[in-house]
């Protein structure tokens, strides 16, 4: 495995919405997910475009459920972290943490 | 007895947008999770937030889809539209060289017939849109996935083109009248887009059901 395969900042969030939700995430979880934790507005052509490359590296897999009437009798595709995508996870993680380390953040606004 | 309110449906024209520039694996997913959504919001904000949220999810999911798209096949993509490019500068000629041809041939019947000419003319006119909707249907057929994206890419090229070519002509005669050569180029972009839109809907129509399967 490559040292340098470190996550993007929104592949990062996505996985670890994939994460929270366990075996609840399919795209309109994970798009309500990161828009309720963030703030941040997101669309569902985002979170497929980062899922479909997630995934062609390895670090996601995903299944087809069952169609559902609400729909209209289309299935939903849910997604899982594989131990590539939780190692990349891991390695963005330490990298993010000894980059900020020591480094005072936290602005006083008073 | 029960009487049952139909259920509020999407934009048609939204959800025919998405489906364009959506790639085959994702024909299930993402139109029905947005669809999905946009149950959530007409049930809870009322139908007209409803079709605001899935219109702007539109607009921002084609521009991921068209983005990610061409990342996913950088090269077949640029190999469809250079050869889309050249295939367009060959048609795009046609109509003027048989132009040219009838009126040498019979420049007499021409002379005493203008109006008759000035059909002609039309038609070359109507000749340069088909030939641009044949070039947008082959690169289409060409770019299978990624019909939508391959066109537009075309189209982005041709547009810039054409806007370059204002800025030599201004630059070189200072002339900044009417671009005459803009509005045909504008045609000739709306019918590559849509021979590649034909192309997509049809094979999007003939493509069957993951979940059905």
């Amino acid at each position: 495995m490559s040292g340098r395969d470190y996550l993007g900042e929104f592949e990062h969030i996505v996985i670890l919405a994939l994460l929270r939700l366990e075996d609840r995430a399919y795209g309109v979880t994970v798009r309500q997910e990161i828009e309720l934790r963030t703030k941040r507005e997101v669309s569902i052509g985002a979170i497929y475009a980062t899922l479909d490359r997630l995934e062609a590296k390895g670090n996601v897999k995903s299944r087809l459920g069952d169609p559902t009437p609400e729909r209209g009798g289309r299935s939903k595709r849910f997604f899982h972290v594989t131990a590539k995508g939780l190692a990349a996870v891991n390695r963005t993680h330490r990298a993010l943490h000894s980059m900020t380390e020591g480094l005072n953040l936290i602005r006083s606004h008073s | 007895m029960t009487s049952q309110t139909p259920r509020p449906q999407p934009p048609r024209m939204a959800v025919w947008l998405v489906s364009l520039f959506t790639p085959t694996e994702e024909a299930e997913s993402i139109p029905g999770d947005l669809l999905e959504e946009f149950s959530q919001v007409a049930s809870n904000s009322g139908s007209a937030a409803a079709e605001r949220w899935y219109w702007h999810q539109t607009v921002k999911t084609v521009v991921h889809l068209f983005g990610a798209g061409f990342r996913v096949a950088p090269w077949s993509t640029l190999a469809a539209v250079i050869g889309g490019f050249l295939l367009h500068r060959f048609v795009s000629g046609l109509p003027d060289k048989l132009l040219s041809a009838v009126t040498d041939r019979y420049l007499t019947f021409w002379s005493t017939h203008f109006n008759a000419y000035l059909w002609v003319l039309k038609g070359v006119l109507i000749a340069h849109l088909i030939g641009s909707m044949f070039v947008g249907s082959v690169i289409a057929m060409a770019a299978k996935g990624r019909e939508m994206v391959a066109t537009m890419t075309l189209v982005l090229v041709l547009g810039a083109m054409a806007i370059a070519s204002l800025f030599v002509i201004i630059a070189r005669i200072g002339d900044a009248s009417f671009p005459w050569f803009l509005p045909l180029s504008f045609a000739d972009s709306f019918a590559i887009i849509a021979g590649g839109a034909i192309v997509r809907t049809r094979r999007s129509a003939s493509t069957p059901r993951l979940s059905n399967s």
